[in-house]
């Protein structure tokens, strides 16, 4: 008869525990009660003496919100362009490219990805640059030397590209998933290549769209090192904003409130993203109906 | 765009082969197209490496001069040997207590491993600029409000800090590896009389081991990569080699940054090479390594 296992496996876990809560609990916890503090005087960068919540009106004044919006919009536009870019491409790898080279393709994908982030910026900005060699090529061609360095153009292309792989592995994971005999019942059934693509592979790749949505969105909207190497020192992120309260301001206060203000609103946003693709997916679920043709 | 023919007709081998129509092509050219631009800057910086110049940015002539500079420059060797010791103690550290909580995961269900599936998950989304700075103020408050000098040393911080990050992925991988498991062979070993120590030591910890060493790679990268966080908490005289990256941005670029750079990419090729070369052997499949690689 076989013996229950009387492990206190679950004391296995008390390190992670006492580790996480000590230190990203409690450090959290802290940034939290900062914000709720102030600057006291020029060399001081925190006092709680006063409790109140003026840092968080503070963070929503002027500067901040214009810059929220501008990191909002550089995040969206950038999830979509990786999403547009990548789809493509993870249904040609999980799809079309034969089995025997699909680790040959995903191990180039792997290879940007863990290459250090902020040196991968770095050749952006040396490709970019005026006195680069590309710009260099296109003047001799008789252009005009490159002038895309410190635009929002620049952080754009940057963001897209530091992020990509991140929407590529888990679209390629959910479409290398599906399976090759519903494309082709769905094409018996007489669906074309497109409905064929539109109504099975897509829905079945929804779970990958989700997740890559979620792995690019979520760390752009705390980026600060592509806008600072692309984007010049001008802050047009909020990730700059707050790291400059720390660095420069020397404020944690407000730095804190910020912050706070950053993480609520992009769990908002992600949380009201997903209730709208929810819903959509429930009305067009239900209108959906079957013809069979004859 | 409808096929006329009817699709029972045509073999299934022959079909595959009109299959590789003009979409087909264009999917082929999409996927050369990404990895061109997947790759261009890595491919400059490899390059520039090479450049003889003075700045980074202007191309000065083809050279070895900013290897034999770079090696040499004490600065830039210490930055480096920071960011090794940090990626190693970060390694060892979440690799320790990731696979622990891990082996908790897999094999006692409940609200507790709930509770910290999400914690660890929410390590995951927390956007680094936020672990960055309360990192700072906490470790800040350790070392001057409760008298813990450890949490003054640059070197310990980034250890910590860093396997903040990567315990979560730590833990991940090995649940996957561990959970595929089966729990048999250590009620088998429970039947022979071996102590709740000598299972551990000799079923469960060799059968685990795999994605142990493929979780502490990952730490060891992640924490070579890491410029967020370790640029809040670094002290002067444990810079890393990003965060000396990252301060040299306003002073003006050198070549030799490109070809250090060039050589820890090197570095981070081979551990993910032995990564790959682990799970493989351990029986994963592409997808699996690539799922394993994305950290989820």
């Amino acid at each position: 008869m076989i013996r229950r296992l009387r492990t206190p496996h679950g004391a296995l876990a008390l390190p992670a525990w006492v580790f996480l809560l000590g230190f990203f609990v409690a450090p959290v916890a802290l940034v939290v009660w900062y914000s709720f503090g102030y600057k006291p005087g020029l060399f001081g960068t925190h006092a709680n003496d006063v409790l109140s919540l003026d840092r968080y009106g503070q963070a929503l004044s002027g500067t901040f919100v214009r810059t929220f919006w501008n990191t909002l919009r550089i995040a969206v536009v950038g999830t979509l362009i990786c999403l547009v870019v990548a789809l493509p491409f993870a249904y040609w790898l999980a799809v079309k490219v034969p089995p025997r080279r699909r680790g040959l393709v995903l191990a180039l994908v792997m290879v940007p990805f863990w290459t250090n982030f902020l040196v991968r910026t770095l050749g952006w900005q040396i490709a970019l640059s005026p006195q680069g060699p590309f710009s260099t090529a296109w003047q001799a061609l008789g252009g005009d030397p490159f002038d895309v360095l410190y635009t929002r153009g620049a952080v754009q292309l940057g963001v897209v590209y530091n992020y990509l792989p991140l929407m590529l592995l888990p679209l390629y994971v959910a479409l290398e998933r599906t399976s090759h005999a519903l494309r082709e019942a769905s094409r018996d059934l007489g669906a074309g290549r497109w409905r064929t693509f539109t109504d099975v592979t897509l829905p079945l790749a929804f779970p990958g769209i989700a997740s890559g949505s979620l792995l690019v969105f979520v760390p752009l909207m705390g980026d600060y090192v592509t806008a600072t190497v692309l984007g010049g020192a001008r802050g047009n992120m909020v990730g700059q904003l707050v790291a400059g309260q720390f660095q420069t301001a020397q404020d944690w206060a407000l730095g804190s409130a910020m912050a706070v203000v950053l993480v609520l609103l992009t769990g908002g946003t992600v949380l009201l993203t997903a209730l709208g693709v929810l819903l959509v997916r429930r009305v067009r679920r239900a209108r959906r109906h079957v013809e069979v043709v004859r | 765009m409808i096929d006329e023919r009817p699709p029972a007709v045509v073999p299934p081998h022959r079909a595959r082969r009109r299959g590789r129509s003009r979409s087909d092509v264009l999917l082929g050219v999409w996927g050369v197209l990404v990895l061109l631009f997947l790759f261009l800057p890595i491919a400059v910086i490899v390059v520039y490496s090479f450049n003889s110049g003075r700045l980074l940015t202007s191309w000065g002539g083809a050279g070895f001069q900013a290897y034999t500079a770079g090696l040499s420059r004490p600065v830039i060797r210490a930055a480096v040997v920071t960011s090794l010791q940090a990626a190693a103690g970060a390694a060892l550290l979440s690799a320790v207590i990731g696979s622990l909580a891990a082996l908790a995961l897999a094999r006692v269900g409940g609200r507790w491993a709930a509770a910290l599936t999400l914690l660890l998950g929410l390590t995951l989304v927390t956007p680094e600029i936020v672990d960055a700075i309360s990192l700072l103020g906490w470790f800040v408050s350790l070392d001057t409000e409760a008298g813990l000098p450890l949490f003054g040393d640059g070197l310990a911080r980034l250890v910590v800090a860093h396997s903040v990050l990567s315990t979560a992925v730590v833990a991940f991988i090995v649940r996957a590896r561990v959970a595929g498991l089966d729990t048999r062979l250590e009620e088998a070993a429970a039947d022979l009389y071996a102590t709740p120590w000598g299972r551990f030591r000799d079923v469960t910890l060799p059968l685990a081991a795999p994605g142990v060493l493929a979780g502490g790679l990952m730490a060891f990268t992640l924490s070579l990569d890491n410029t967020i966080v370790a640029s809040f908490v670094a002290l002067p005289g444990a810079t890393p080699w990003p965060v000396y990256v990252f301060s040299s941005l306003r002073a003006g670029l050198r070549p030799e940054i490109a070809a250090v750079s060039t050589l820890l990419l090197l570095l981070t090729l081979v551990s993910l090479a032995v990564v790959a070369f682990v799970l493989r052997r351990s029986g994963d499949s592409a997808s699996g390594i690539a799922r394993t690689m994305a950290g989820g």
